[in-house]
Formats: structure tokens, C-alpha cells, sequence
């Protein structure tokens, strides 16, 4: 039954996806090709960044089992081209302030499950071999669907001409944190030595302490006027 | 709209491509929990009767012995858990493979095993199966997945259903795969064997024949190494080699009045089908050979690696007077002068030909009218120490192998130089100082023979034993041929089949039942999910109510 196993976990990863697509009221707006467009962007961004890696960074050389710290946080430096890329989504898009972050945070998740996703699980879950990871693999991406969200969000929060001065600190940091957040989990992993599902967990619980302050201040920016 | 689409789509056809394709080449390795290669058990057919397995392919869950319900499933054992009447219960529940699993070092094993086993391998291989016997040599990976399937069989049957839940969620089930090709008959497959030969000084001179038989017979080809049986007959043959050359080119001794003539046989074990042939095309289809004129005995080596007993087969007692009576009391003599601890004796038995192989090489040369000989430390041909797996090196005694050749040599000096006539004592030791039995080349031949299997169906015309044999030969005697035996294409005499060595997978596998209960977890997980996003405008509007007062109070 490995199909079933296969079908398993691309429901397991798609339907979140899906149900807030419908739920959060972009159909209504007509809002699939911006979607699309948001997820072109990703893979335009995601190859400049592959790019400037492969050009700029050698490869590690050292010990097996020492973590290059300071590599790591350069290449997790690159990451920033995501919030370059969000922001370009964003002001290609006219309408409101929900709109704008849900339709780029909508087609750049949606992108990067595709391009992630699809083939490890066509090839793996397909498999005789069983193997957790797959079930993993798609609660991560349920994960990154939210993470997107608050990324957006806190993006477009720091392009608004009228943020409080009060407000840019948090925003910074929040931003910082999202780029890192990869970093992040990886230390975590490497010096707790964390199993895979207490990883995901933790991983579960940063986006979501993330995503709560960035909403947070979003609902503060948007109803204080 | 469309415009717009079309652009997108090009846009992301163009990037995606590259991206994808790199993805694809990276994850297109199948990967398994476990790979390790597998032996199969003999199949062959020896003058039109079957033997052995005739299956190769397998696809099957494991299970292990306990399990109550084996059919179709590939059923696991260890070497110290083996015996015959699980094996039998296996075959008779129509089980799809079988796989033993043997240990990498034998000598941890306690004798009686070992002994038991190779009582069972001839039985083994009687009862004609098309259930594919595999054996594989354990390491911990193999282990642990031996133990995990011995757990979850043994659990299957007592257990109430609440438990057999639980257990699916946890249990991991192994499924066996392997790679190869079903078995099929390798057709044209030459036998080799080897001879050369020393001649006398003079003309007319009788021959005297030493033959022994190359290749080794175990329950699975591939692991057959026939240390003993009879990988020390043909060092002790090609020590002799030595030495009588050496003998023979010695000034002061001069060549004996024999010519010698050194034969290495291929398919001894299946009922010495080089020898047959090599009988058949000198003494029927050429002119003149040295096995037409006066042939004065033959003696086969087989199986003289260990043990001090010392039997000489006979399938006629020796005529007074004749060369075959003079080799018996020089052995005699040799062995009660020089070796007083070796007990020696003749053992007489009668060429069966109602028999479906023949009981020891002389018997060959028996019914073509040769008077031969095998010598042995076995007494009888039926001594599973013949066909055996388990015949590995330690199996050799290095110093009663070397005390062997000496006895044989000697033996052979004497008769060859007429020695006893001539008034030499039983005393008188030929072969010392530098003319002695060298240990270390005993030795070296036989880490050398050992350390490949050098079964029947291996030895290809073109494979490295046989060339370096050739080498070997061609260093120390004359006139060394080669001789290829081919089984007849209409009535063959011998046939074998290929699939001999496979690498089989072992996968992780999780039973039918899990994946319902997962799609079960995922459906409810999702209606959460649907929930918590319908009612999302609750946790917006909360945040607000928190917010506001605070901007009120600015």
C-alpha cells in the first residue's frame, strides 16, 4: 500500500494549503495567477541564491562531525534574498495590507512545496521502504506555510512609512529571526543532539511564537490608526 | 489573462527545469535498510537427476521459525538455532524462501553445531525443492533485523486485538527482495583438468598415475572452500610435483625407472567427470598414451589433511607380486619404520556400479581395467567431511599434512628406486636436508587454495585457479596439457545452473493496517486544521480587543 502511503503524505502536505487558499478569502479576489507569479519569483530568487553560493562560498573542508558555525551563518546571511523577493512580490501587488502578505506568502509556499517536495515524496514514499521522514517531511511544510505567513508579513510591516517608532525594533528582530530561523534549528539540533520529531516540535513552536508576535503587531499597526 | 499566464508559466518552465532535474538525479537511488549478499544452495542435475534448489527469485516478508503462519514468506534461521525439522516444516507450510544465517567465524561455533550441520548437508540437498535456500553471513545489521523479525513472529499469535494495534504502529516488518534473475542452465560449461608428467630414464618404462581432484563440494557454491577435501590432495600432488622433479634432475640419482604422470581433475565431486573423460579420449580415441602402455597403479589423493589414520581404498585386493602389492608393503614399511604414531590400513570395497556416484576417484580408473588406489584419512567416501561448507582451513593439520606428503614420497622413492630389493632399511629417510617437504609451501598452496571457493560450477577454463595450477605445473613437469570436458548437448551428463550469488535487499515495510490508521490520524488532523482556520477571525478579533484599550489609554 506504499500509493496509499504516498497519497498519505502529499494530502498530509497540500490540504493545509488549500484550506486556507479557499479560507482566507483570495479566490473571491481572483488572486491564482498573483500566486503563481509569487511563486515565479521564488524559483527566480531561489536560483540567484544557488548561484551566489556555489560562486562565493567554498566548500567545507574540516572534520566530519565539527558544525562550521561561522559558514553556516554566512550562507544562512544569503537568506535575505527571500525578504528581497517577498518585497518585490508585494509591491507588484496593489490592494490591501492582508492581500498583499497572503496572496506572496500564498505563492511562494506553494512554490517551494512543489519544488521540495513532490519528487522525494514520488520517489520515496512510493517505495517499499518505510520511513518516518515522509510524514516529517510534510508537517515541515505545514510548518513553512505558516512561517511564510509571518515572513510576509513582518516584511511588508517594515516597508510601511506610518510604523511607530516603537515598532521598529521588534520588526527588526522578527526579521532577523525568520532569516535565521534555519540557522537556528540546525544549533539546536547540533548542540542538544535532538531527535527528529522533538526537532520538528521545537521547529513547530519557534514559527509559532514568531507568528504570533508578528501577528501581534500587525493587528497593533493595522487598528491603531 | 491569458497573456499573463502564458509569461508566468514560461517563466516558471525555465527556472523550474534545471531545479528539478538536478533534484531528481539526487533522490533517484532507491534506498534500502539493508543489502547484503546471499549464496544460494546447489542446483545441479548429475546424469539426468535433479538436485538441490531450483529457485532464485525471491520478494517476500520475513519471519522467522516461530511464526505460525510461514507460507509464502521467507523464513529466517542461525546456524545454532538450525535443525532439520524446522527446515522440513518450512518447505512442507510452502514457505517462499529460505534463508540461513551462518555465522562469519566459524570456529566461534561449539562442535557439536558444526558436526551436526554437516551430517544435515547432504540431506539437504536430497530433497529436491523450488523453494530458493539462500545462506548469508551475519554481521550486526543482519542480526539486529533477525531479532526484530524473531520478536514480532513470535508475538503474532497470542495477542488481543488492542495489542496488535499498538503493535503496527511500532513493529517494523522486514520484506526480503532480490535482484537477480530467475536461475536458468549455463549452457556449454567446460570442466578443466591438468596433467603433466616426468619421465624415466630408459625406454618402454611402466607409469606410475598420481591424481587428485581440484574442486570442492559444499551445500552452497559459493561457499565451498574445501580446505580438506580436497584442497590438501592437491597441495600434497603438487609437492610431490616438486620434489620428483627435482628428483628426477638430480645428477647422482638419475631419473627413476617410471615415468611419472601428475593429473589434476575437475568435477571430482561430481562423480569425477574429468577423469572420465580423460580415460575415455586416451585410452579410446588416441593412438598411443602413456596410460595405454604399462601403467604399474594410480594412486588418488583425497581428503589427507589432518587426523593419524591412514587408509589406502582398494576395489581388488592386491595381487602378490604385482607393483600394486609392492606399494602396499612399502607403505607399510614407511609408515611402521618412520611413523609408528600414523595407523594405517586397507580398505577393500567392491565398485557399485548400481550406485548413482561413485564411491572414490580410483573406482574410476577401476572399471577402465587400471589397477589404482585412493589414499585417505577418511574411512569411508561417505563421510560428510567430503561435501562440506564447514571444511575450511583450520580443518588442516599443517604438520600431519607435511607428515603425510613425507610418507607418500617416501613411499614412492622406494618403489620408483626399487629400494627394498636392493636391501635399503625401512629406516632410510630420502627426503631431508634439501630435498625435504617444505612446510611453508604446503602451507602457502593451501592459504592459497582456501582462500577462494573453488567449486565446480566457479571454475571457468579461463578462471585464475586453473591458470595459476597451470603455471604451477608448467614450473616443474613436461608436456603439462589441458583437458576440457564439456557435457554432451543430448544426453548431458552433468548440468548447471547459474544465480549462484546474489545481493538481496532488505527493506523496512510497515504492515497494510498502519497506513489506514495513518490516512485515519491525517483526516482528523485536517479537520483540526479546518476548524482552527475557519475560526481564525476569533484569535484576530481577541488580539484586538487586547491591543486596543492599550491604544485607547495613548
Amino acid at each position: 500500500m506504499t500509493l496509499f502511503h504516498f497519497g498519505n503524505c502529499v494530502s498530509l502536505a497540500y490540504f493545509p494549503y488549500f484550506i486556507t487558499y479557499k479560507c482566507s478569502g483570495l479566490s473571491e479576489y481572483n488572486a491564482f495567477w498573483r500566486c503563481v507569479q509569487a511563486g515565479a519569483t521564488y524559483l527566480f530568487v531561489q536560483l540567484c541564491k544557488m548561484l551566489f553560493l556555489a560562486t562565493f562560498f567554498p566548500t567545507w573542508e574540516g572534520a566530519v562531525g565539527v558544525y562550521d558555525f561561522v559558514g553556516e551563518f554566512m550562507k544562512a546571511t544569503v537568506d535575505l534574498a527571500d525578504l528581497l523577493g517577498l518585497h518585490l512580490v508585494m509591491s507588484r501587488n496593489a490592494g490591501k495590507g492582508e492581500y498583499k502578505i497572503m496572496v506572496a506568502a500564498m505563492g511562494w509556499a506553494t512554490a517551494e512545496l512543489i519544488m521540495s517536495r513532490c519528487i522525494p515524496f514520488w520517489v520515496g514514499a512510493r517505495g517499499i521502504e518505510f520511513d518516518w521522514k515522509y510524514i516529517q517531511m510534510s508537517f515541515d511544510s505545514n510548518i513553512s506555510l505558516v512561517h511564510y505567513i509571518a515572513m510576509a508579513a513582518v516584511v511588508w510591516m517594515f516597508t510601511r512609512y506610518d510604523l511607530p517608532k516603537s515598532f521598529r525594533l521588534p520588526v527588526t528582530i522578527l526579521l532577523g529571526l525568520c532569516v535565521y530561523k534555519g540557522f537556528l534549528m540546525e544549533l539546536f539540533v547540533h548542540v542538544f543532539l535532538l531527535g527528529s520529531w522533538t526537532a520538528l516540535l521545537v521547529k513547530a513552536v519557534l514559527t509559532g511564537a514568531i507568528s504570533l508576535c508578528s501577528l501581534f503587531l500587525f493587528v497593533t499597526l493595522v487598528h491603531s490608526n | 489573462m491569458f497573456e499573463e499566464a502564458s509569461e508566468v508559466l514560461e517563466n516558471m518552465l525555465k527556472w523550474s527545469l534545471p531545479l528539478s532535474l538536478v533534484l531528481f538525479l539526487v533522490l533517484l537511488r532507491a534506498e534500502a535498510a539493508h543489502e547484503f549478499s546471499v549464496y544460494r544452495m546447489q542446483q545441479y542435475d548429475l546424469q539426468g537427476q535433479t538436485y538441490g534448489s531450483r529457485n532464485a527469485i525471491l520478494n517476500t516478508e520475513a519471519r522467522t521459525v516461530e511464526a505460525e503462519v510461514l507460507s509464502r514468506r521467507c523464513v529466517m534461521m542461525r546456524l545454532a538455532d538450525f535443525s532439520y525439522e524446522k527446515y522440513q516444516k518450512a518447505l512442507q507450510q510452502s514457505a517462499g524462501a529460505v534463508v540461513i544465517i551462518l555465522p562469519q567465524n566459524m570456529s566461534t561455533m561449539p562442535q557439536d553445531i558444526v558436526q551436526q550441520f554437516m551430517e544435515l548437508e547432504p540431506e539437504l540437498l536430497a530433497t529436491e525443492t523450488i523453494v530458493p535456500v539462500y545462506f548469508a553471513l551475519e554481521d550486526e545489521e543482519l542480526l539486529s533485523i533477525y531479532t526484530q523479525t524473531q520478536i514480532s513472529s513470535s508475538s503474532q499469535g497470542s495477542s488481543s486485538a488492542a495489542e496488535v494495534l499498538l503493535h503496527t504502529a511500532t513493529a517494523n516488518g522486514f520484506q526480503m527482495v532480490t535482484s537477480g534473475a530467475q536461475s536458468k542452465a549455463v549452457s556449454d560449461w567446460a570442466i578443466t583438468s591438468l596433467e603433466g608428467r616426468l619421465t624415466g630414464a630408459g625406454e618402454d618404462l611402466p607409469t606410475i598415475v598420481l591424481v587428485a581432484h581440484y574442486d570442492s563440494f559444499g551445500v552452497a557454491p559459493w561457499l565451498s572452500y574445501g580446505a580438506d577435501s580436497n584442497g590438501s590432495g592437491v597441495a600434497i600432488l603438487l609437492e610431490l610435483a616438486r620434489l620428483f622433479s627435482r628428483l628426477y634432475s638430480y645428477k647422482r640419482s638419475h631419473a627413476g625407472r617410471y615415468n611419472l604422470l601428475f593429473f589434476l581433475s575437475g568435477g571430482g565431486k561430481f562423480n569425477y567427470q574429468g577423469t572420465k573423460r580423460w580415460l575415455e579420449d586416451n585410452l579410446d580415441h588416441t593412438d598411443s598414451s602413456l596410460l595405454q602402455d604399462n601403467v604399474a597403479f594410480v594412486l588418488c589423493l583425497d581428503t589427507l589433511g589432518n587426523s593419524d589414520n591412514l587408509y589406502l581404498h582398494v576395489s581388488k585386493p592386491p595381487k602378490e607380486g604385482s607393483p600394486q602389492h609392492i606399494l602396499l608393503k612399502e607403505l607399510e614399511t614407511v609408515v611402521a619404520h618412520q611413523h609408528p604414531e600414523l595407523k594405517f590400513s586397507m580398505v577393500h570395497k567392491k565398485i557399485n556400479l548400481a550406485d548413482d556416484t561413485l564411491a572414490w576417484e580410483h573406482e574410476r580408473f577401476g572399471i577402465r581395467r587400471l589397477p589404482a588406489f585412493t589414499l585417505s584419512h577418511l574411512e569411508s567416501h561417505r563421510s560428510p567431511a567430503r561435501h562440506s561448507i564447514m571444511d575450511k582451513r583450520p580443518h588442516v593439520d599443517l604438520t600431519k599434512l607435511s607428515r603425510n606428503t613425507k610418507v607418500i614420497a617416501e613411499t614412492l622413492a622406494r618403489v620408483i628406486y626399487n629400494l627394498t630389493e636392493k636391501g635399503v632399511s625401512g629406516d632410510l629417510e630420502i627426503f631431508t636436508e634439501q630435498m625435504q617437504v617444505q612446510e611453508d609451501q604446503l602451507a602457502s598452496l593451501l592459504d592459497w587454495l582456501t582462500a577462494q571457493p573453488r567449486a565446480a560450477q566457479l571454475l571457468d577454463k579461463d578462471s585464475s585457479i586453473v591458470h595459476t595450477l597451470e603455471y604451477y605445473l608448467n614450473h616443474y613437469l613436461k608436456d603439462v596439457k589441458r583437458h576440457l570436458v564439456r557435457a554432451d548437448k543430448r544426453d548431458p551428463e552433468f548440468v548447471f545452473y547459474d544465480q549462484l550469488k546474489q545481493t538481496m535487499n532488505a527493506y523496512r515495510v510497515k504492515p497494510a493496517i498502519f497506513d489506514l490508521l495513518l490516512a485515519f490520524c491525517i483526516a482528523s488532523y485536517l479537520g483540526v486544521l479546518y476548524l482552527a482556520i475557519q475560526n481564525f477571525g476569533l484569535l484576530y478579533s481577541f488580539l484586538r480587543r487586547v491591543t486596543s484599550p492599550r491604544v485607547k489609554q495613548h
